[in-house]
């Protein structure tokens, strides 16, 4: 039996009202989860916060280490720690490489001459890391989806893969007995103006229901949203846990997912959506989805059955509008998601092809050490 | 073997005694047959005319320059330059590795030359190295840089000197890095101390002659020196009606020590006479009675008052600087503690002739021709860096060619996280 390979998770947050509750955050787990289907990998998350802690997440270890940043945003943090934690590991995946953590971190684990995988989740833009080449130390790159992957391939010349998922598709599953409301919408995400919820509400028709399902981020947004649902049928969830979020997959019609490059204040959004999770996450549950033309949703619903992009008022109005009348999505367009995400988007299917880009990177390095 | 020398400043460029050794010890190496090359910076004076072909000055110097700008943000940007990371040099090191590829790099004096970058790189390719403290170097480096800079360079802590062979020239200057910055080496240290020459000393000239005391001293002219000390004890001395005479050799600040001594109205028994070259004073020390060395108590050892203790000629030193561990008081030298009125007391003593100078003066000359002698002393460091030299390194990871964007990545993280 091959040695158990170890293997770091680097991030400069985690998955915690004590830290961020964020797809990047809850991305990192999956993806541990993912490559624990693989087999034969031994995994520690790391990451920074107020003071050095350690917990496990799922059987996996999560080593907080105090941030030594003098810096106030949660991306610029970092720790110096990782000098004498990360020796014996063979090999650092960086999640956020374009932030100031990724690039402080990168330094180290470059120093301690371990192979690094990169995979940038949406935050940062680092000159240092990208105009100046910094993440050419990175001996891979995974994105994931297209659209990340054509935001950061010309800075980077090694070997590189795009992962969209994993999703936990044992979780979030259809229910045994489906029983859905054919007039409930949903949407699912951070309350910020770039999540365009404003867009789906504005297109609602009377006969729909909306629920929007997250926390708060951004408050005038908020309070925006609410004056654009008077006189509709609009509700928001901002305390959904994983079982209430799990009923509310399963008691829709349709998924929603209305980000944009340009928010509803006129704001440019940088890099909108690189992956929509919730959006995967949802069709995991048998639910037809709505995508924005935005970023990477489009690659998210290749299949028109079970899946359609909009890309204005009218776009969704009018697939709303098919919705409500019955006309899409077909009855089986649940189970063609589902099947989708499971082939394409799974544990197994993910684990085993980071795995295998793990091993491509272990066995091709970029230079000598 | 194959040495390689890195330090900031290297003759006719010196502050005082460690470039002196630096270049002695290079010569001496050399002359023992090791290949050397010297990495060091720039020079703006004439070059000494037997410069070896081994001294290269590629580097930049971004401290120790003359006029310092009185803009505190350009000061701080020299000071990260000098202590953190200097992109430039750094290259410069990596480039003299890949193509001198040394057994062994002996590292001087780094300040000036941006340290902390350096010897990280050297930790990274995994080359011996020996550090030769005659001045708390790591502690300089440390306490001029923030925390979350020295991370970047695993300097936080004693971590960067890990692999590194420490040689010391004084326990006293290993304590003052620990005890300030709590930098310690676990690995152990050797003490080489400072050494002398005196091969081409003169003989002794008699004591006292004509009944006048004649004192000398040499080294910067500033206060940690003990100059004010040397002008308030010659007022005690001279309101004694003492027949005495002192001179002092060196640079520094001249003309406010002219103006002091002419206040104080010691001008007449004081000779401020410049910098003069080691060789001139090896001669030079013969004609005096004793030397003067009242220097701060954080001198990490001096080599002034050893080189005139093998010239025969007493130092009258503070008690508890580097150089009184090898000096024993009233056996090598005069130890006092560091007052006007301690020194005027033993100046006294010399002037009255109440001491035996000829017998203080034979046991140094004694001492610094067998412990202090710097033949011993670079046997000794030869023997270090041949034992320590013997490790191979990674060639292939100082070849690799994106050594100098890692370098460049932390220098520029050092550069934001410093000024934002």
């Amino acid at each position: 039996m091959r040695k158990a390979l170890r293997v770091a998770h680097l991030t400069p947050a985690y998955f915690s009202p004590d830290s961020v509750v964020g797809g990047g955050e809850r991305y990192v787990y999956y993806l541990a989860q993912a490559l624990r289907t693989a087999g034969n990998f031994e995994q520690c998350v790391f990451t920074v916060g107020a003071e050095n802690k350690l917990f496990e997440h799922d059987g996996i270890p999560v080593r907080v280490l105090r941030n030594e940043s003098p810096l106030a945003s949660g991306m610029d943090a970092f720790s110096a720690a990782l000098w004498r934690e990360l020796p014996g590991f063979d090999l650092v995946h960086l999640h956020q490489p374009l932030t100031l953590f990724g690039a402080y971190s990168l330094a180290i684990v470059r120093s301690l001459s371990i192979p690094a995988v990169g995979t940038d989740l949406g935050a940062g833009e680092d000159t240092l890391m990208l105009s100046a080449r910094g993440i050419e130390l990175l001996d891979g790159i995974i994105s994931i989806s297209l659209y990340a992957q054509s935001l950061i391939i010309r800075y980077f010349s090694g070997l590189h893969e795009v992962l969209i998922g994993p999703v936990d598709t044992d979780h979030f599953c259809p229910a045994a007995n489906a029983a859905y409301d054919p007039n409930m919408v949903l949407c699912v995400g951070r309350i910020m103006p770039h999540k365009g919820i404003d867009r789906v509400v504005a297109a609602l028709p009377p006969e729909q229901r909306l629920i929007v399902a997250g926390r708060v981020y951004h408050e005038p947004y908020y309070n925006l949203l609410r004056e654009m649902a008077k006189g509709k049928d609009v509700r928001f969830v901002h305390d959904a846990d994983d079982t209430v979020l799990l009923e509310l997959y399963r008691s829709a019609r349709l998924f929603v997912q209305a980000s944009t490059a340009r928010d509803i204040y006129g704001t440019t959004v940088a890099k909108p959506e690189l992956m929509g999770l919730t959006t995967l996450e949802a069709m995991a549950c048998g639910l037809p989805t709505a995508v924005a033309d935005t970023g990477s949703l489009p690659e998210l619903v290749p299949d028109s059955r079970f899946g359609r992009v909009f890309a204005n008022h009218d776009d969704l109005s009018a697939i709303l509008r098919d919705v409500a009348a019955g006309v899409w999505p077909a009855p089986e367009a649940g189970t063609l998601a589902r099947a989708h995400v499971v082939a394409v988007h799974g544990m197994e299917t993910i684990g085993r092809r980071l795995a295998a880009f793990y091993r491509a990177v272990l066995a091709h390095p970029r230079r000598l050490r | 073997m194959r040495i390689m020398f890195v330090t900031n400043l290297y003759p006719p460029v010196v502050l005082g005694g460690y470039e002196l050794a630096c270049a002695n010890v290079a010569r001496g190496l050399a002359g023992r047959g090791h290949t050397v090359q010297v990495l060091t910076t720039w020079c703006h004076l004439p070059r000494l005319a037997d410069e070896p072909a081994w001294v290269h000055r590629d580097l930049d110097l971004h401290w120790h320059i003359p006029l310092k700008s009185h803009n505190p943000t350009v000061d701080q940007r020299d000071l990260h330059s000098a202590v953190c990371s200097s992109y430039a040099n750094t290259l410069h090191l990596l480039d003299s590795l890949r193509a001198f590829r040394p057994d062994v790099v002996y590292v001087w004096n780094l300040l000036g030359i941006g340290g902390a970058a350096m010897l990280d790189l050297l930790n990274y390719v995994e080359v011996p190295w020996v550090l030769h403290l005659m001045d708390r170097v790591p502690l300089d480096i440390a306490t001029n840089t923030p925390a979350a800079v020295l991370g970047l360079f695993n300097a936080q802590g004693s971590a960067l000197y890990a692999r590194a062979r420490i040689i010391s020239m004084s326990q006293h200057l290993l304590d003052e890095i620990e005890m300030v910055s709590g930098i310690t080496f676990p690995q152990g240290a050797d003490i080489v101390p400072g050494s002398a020459d005196v091969s081409e000393a003169l003989p002794h000239e008699p004591y006292l002659r004509d009944g006048i005391a004649r004192f000398v001293t040499a080294g910067a002219v500033s206060s940690h020196k003990g100059i004010d000390l040397i002008l308030q004890a010659s007022v005690r001395l001279k309101a004694q009606g003492l027949r005495f005479s002192v001179d002092i050799f060196g640079d520094g600040e001249l003309p406010r020590y002219i103006d002091m001594a002419r206040t104080l109205q010691v001008d007449d028994r004081l000779h401020f006479l410049g910098p003069r070259p080691q060789a001139d004073l090896l001669r030079l020390y013969a004609a005096y009675d004793a030397f003067l060395f009242p220097t701060w108590e954080r001198e990490p050892f001096g080599f002034a008052p050893v080189e005139a203790a093998g010239c025969g000629t007493p130092p009258i030193m503070t008690r508890n600087c580097g150089a009184s561990e090898r000096l024993v008081d009233d056996v090598h030298c005069i130890k006092i503690e560091r007052s006007a009125s301690a020194l005027a007391d033993a100046m006294g003593r010399v002037a009255t002739n109440t001491l035996d100078l000829a017998r203080i003066g034979r046991a140094g000359q004694r001492l610094v021709l067998s412990d202090l002698s710097f033949t011993r002393c670079l046997e000794r460091i030869e023997s270090a860096l041949q034992a320590h030299g013997k490790g191979a390194w990674r060639h292939e990871a100082a070849d690799d060619p994106a050594l100098p964007l890692l370098a460049f990545l932390k220098h520029n993280l050092s550069v934001r996280l410093r000024f934002g």
